[in-house]
């Protein structure tokens, strides 16, 4: 008897715990969609501020963070790639245990703190003012684990066979990796650079002294003092003061705006991620 | 691999690139140590035991935010933690496969939802809700500690649900069938040889949600009230959560770190700062990555 009521209760406390975090998330993204629908039209997304945010649309804010998400790509691509074959090929199995610690640490870096370096490095050292080169440089390094994790787990995925056959045919190492590896591994770094651009995309507190400004920025042309609008900081700084109206339902259309993007980039990673555990394929 | 090994321009190029990297992340280290050495030199240990912070009397002590940042942190892991791995409990020992799956790709989405967003929901709803369910007490406002928490705690209810759920997928199918055929119940099977054993990958799972809650800035900078030197009368007292307060993420965000930027000894606190949250968020963030990846020998 006693089993059986500690066995219900239990299915039931856990079931309980379940729904109310799935209902919690839930109401938040339906609180979102609720309020910023209405603002959502074509001339939301093609127009230029106007007024403080309280009309117009966001174009220079999605063109802002194209720029920086694009960076950050150009950015981390390389980088993940060059460590994930340390990772993979050149280190000795003692060493990749460390590489993969420091990686997890960088991930754990609170990103006000890469705002506070870039202001260090970009605006200090080398007096670039507020530019969206720093912004596209830090959220890169930002994105860096992320990108790398699923670039090793790519390549360590990848039969051994694959490489003692190309080895049989006599390639070199580098030959191998040219013609087994990258082609390989092409999958974890369109999911990990999709992972993290999605992470990237929110994020306010590394850019907002080092790349972007509220308004008055169009396409930057330069490096030095250029900046650019973003979603983020906009939302960032009209949240801080948003009694009129009009500006909240603009605020919340592009709270809703920046929800869509990041779900996007997302769910796009989402089909190679559910088929990581299956083999590597064969062409 | 297999292959001849040597110096090759791949090898060079992915060298060239990964030092690049790692030395980018010795020299955060090192800017960070370098650029914060005035104000220890002036307050020494006082910086992290000093109630005081003014600047314009050249006055930096941490205190008041180091029991901003706990503060928050415990109100967001006494509301996340039983939630979440309670429901990972859930969908890792009752779910099918399939509808597992499918909780656990909804909430890595939602884990998603970027800070400033969560910052925008506490600012125009959750303040006002805490507000009126605090009015009892008279808080001056709804900014308080307690708001920054409950908001956090939203924040990483994701992380730690997704997190405890990898955790107890990692206790072998073969425990769970055994602890059957002795005649436990799929409750008593989840109590006695899935927690057991699933132990320190739960710990990690906080762990590492900690470690985020302690570096987040935005959203806890909308609702948190950003109010200096409150250091509370009575430190183990649940009254300074219904006051405004300030972490030490918050502080970094603020405007202070433009004003400092042309003070050397103000710049120097700030990072500073920036220092001592670094090497909290990596101790925790350190201990729980170890306790993920250590394996279950038992």
């Amino acid at each position: 008897m006693r089993r059986k009521f500690i066995h219900h209760f239990f299915r039931l406390a856990t079931g309980l715990c379940a729904a109310a975090a799935c209902a919690v998330l839930g109401l938040i993204v339906w609180a979102i969609v609720k309020r910023g629908w209405p603002a959502i039209n074509w001339r939301f997304f093609t127009e230029q501020i106007l007024l403080v945010g309280a009309d117009g649309g966001i174009f220079y804010n999605l063109l802002g963070t194209g720029i920086l998400l694009v960076t950050a790509f150009c950015v981390s691509a390389p980088v993940a790639l060059s460590l994930a074959l340390l990772h993979g090929v050149y280190l000795p199995p003692k060493r990749r245990g460390t590489l993969a610690l420091l990686l997890y640490i960088l991930n754990g870096v609170p990103s006000i703190l890469f705002g506070i370096f870039g202001m260090i490095v970009f605006v200090q050292f080398l007096g670039w003012g507020k530019s969206w080169l720093t912004g596209g440089i830090l959220l890169g390094f930002m994105i860096l684990p992320t990108v790398t994790i699923a670039l090793m787990e790519r390549i360590s995925a990848i039969p051994r066979k694959f490489g003692e056959a190309a080895a049989a045919l006599g390639l070199r190492e580098s030959q191998i990796i040219r013609a087994v590896i990258l082609p390989q591994s092409v999958g974890g770094l369109v999911t990990g650079s999709l992972l993290g651009l999605a992470r990237a995309a929110g994020e306010t507190a590394p850019i907002m002294f080092t790349a972007t400004i509220f308004a008055g920025a169009t396409m930057p042309s330069g490096i030095k003092e250029s900046p650019v609008l973003s979603l983020p900081y906009h939302i960032f700084i009209l949240a801080q003061d948003s009694f009129d109206p009009a500006v909240g339902s603009k605020l919340w259309g592009t709270a809703l705006t920046l929800l869509m993007l990041v779900f996007l980039l997302s769910l796009a990673a989402l089909p190679a991620r559910l088929k990581l555990k299956q083999p590597a394929h064969h062409d | 691999m297999t292959g001849r090994r040597r110096w090759s321009l791949t090898k060079w190029v992915s060298g060239t690139f990964s030092v690049f990297a790692l030395l980018a992340l010795a020299a955060l280290l090192v800017l960070f140590i370098r650029q914060s050495l005035p104000v220890w030199r002036q307050e020494g240990w006082g910086f992290l035991t000093g109630k005081r912070w003014f600047y314009r009397q050249e006055e930096f002590g941490l205190a008041p935010m180091l029991h901003g940042t706990v503060a928050v942190a415990l109100v967001a892991l006494g509301l996340a933690a039983p939630l979440g791995i309670g429901a990972a409990i859930f969908t890792a020992e009752f779910l099918s496969t399939r509808l597992r799956l499918i909780v656990k790709v909804a909430i890595e989405l939602l884990a998603g939802i970027p800070s400033v967003v969560y910052g925008l929901l506490g600012i125009l709803l959750l303040r006002d809700w805490v507000y009126e369910a605090m009015e009892r007490f008279e808080p001056l406002s709804g900014d308080t500690l307690l708001t920054g928490g409950i908001l956090l705690g939203v924040m990483i209810l994701p992380t730690i649900m997704t997190l405890s759920d990898d955790a107890l997928r990692t206790v072998p199918a073969s425990q769970r069938l055994a602890a059957r055929a002795l005649g436990l119940n799929s409750t008593e099977t989840v109590l006695h040889v899935s927690l057991r054993q699933a132990l320190p990958g739960l710990v990690a799972a906080i762990l590492l949600a900690v470690g985020r809650a302690c570096g987040e800035m935005i959203a806890v900078f909308l609702v948190v009230g950003r109010q200096d030197n409150q250091w509370p009368d009575k430190l183990f007292s649940a009254k300074p959560l219904l006051e405004a307060g300030q972490t030490l993420s918050t502080k970094l965000g603020s405007s202070e770190t433009n004003i400092a930027y042309g003070d050397p000894l103000h710049w120097a606190a700030m990072v500073a700062l920036g220092l001592v949250l670094l090497a909290l968020v990596t101790f925790i963030t350190a201990i729980g990555v170890r306790l993920q990846r250590s394996p279950h020998e038992t």
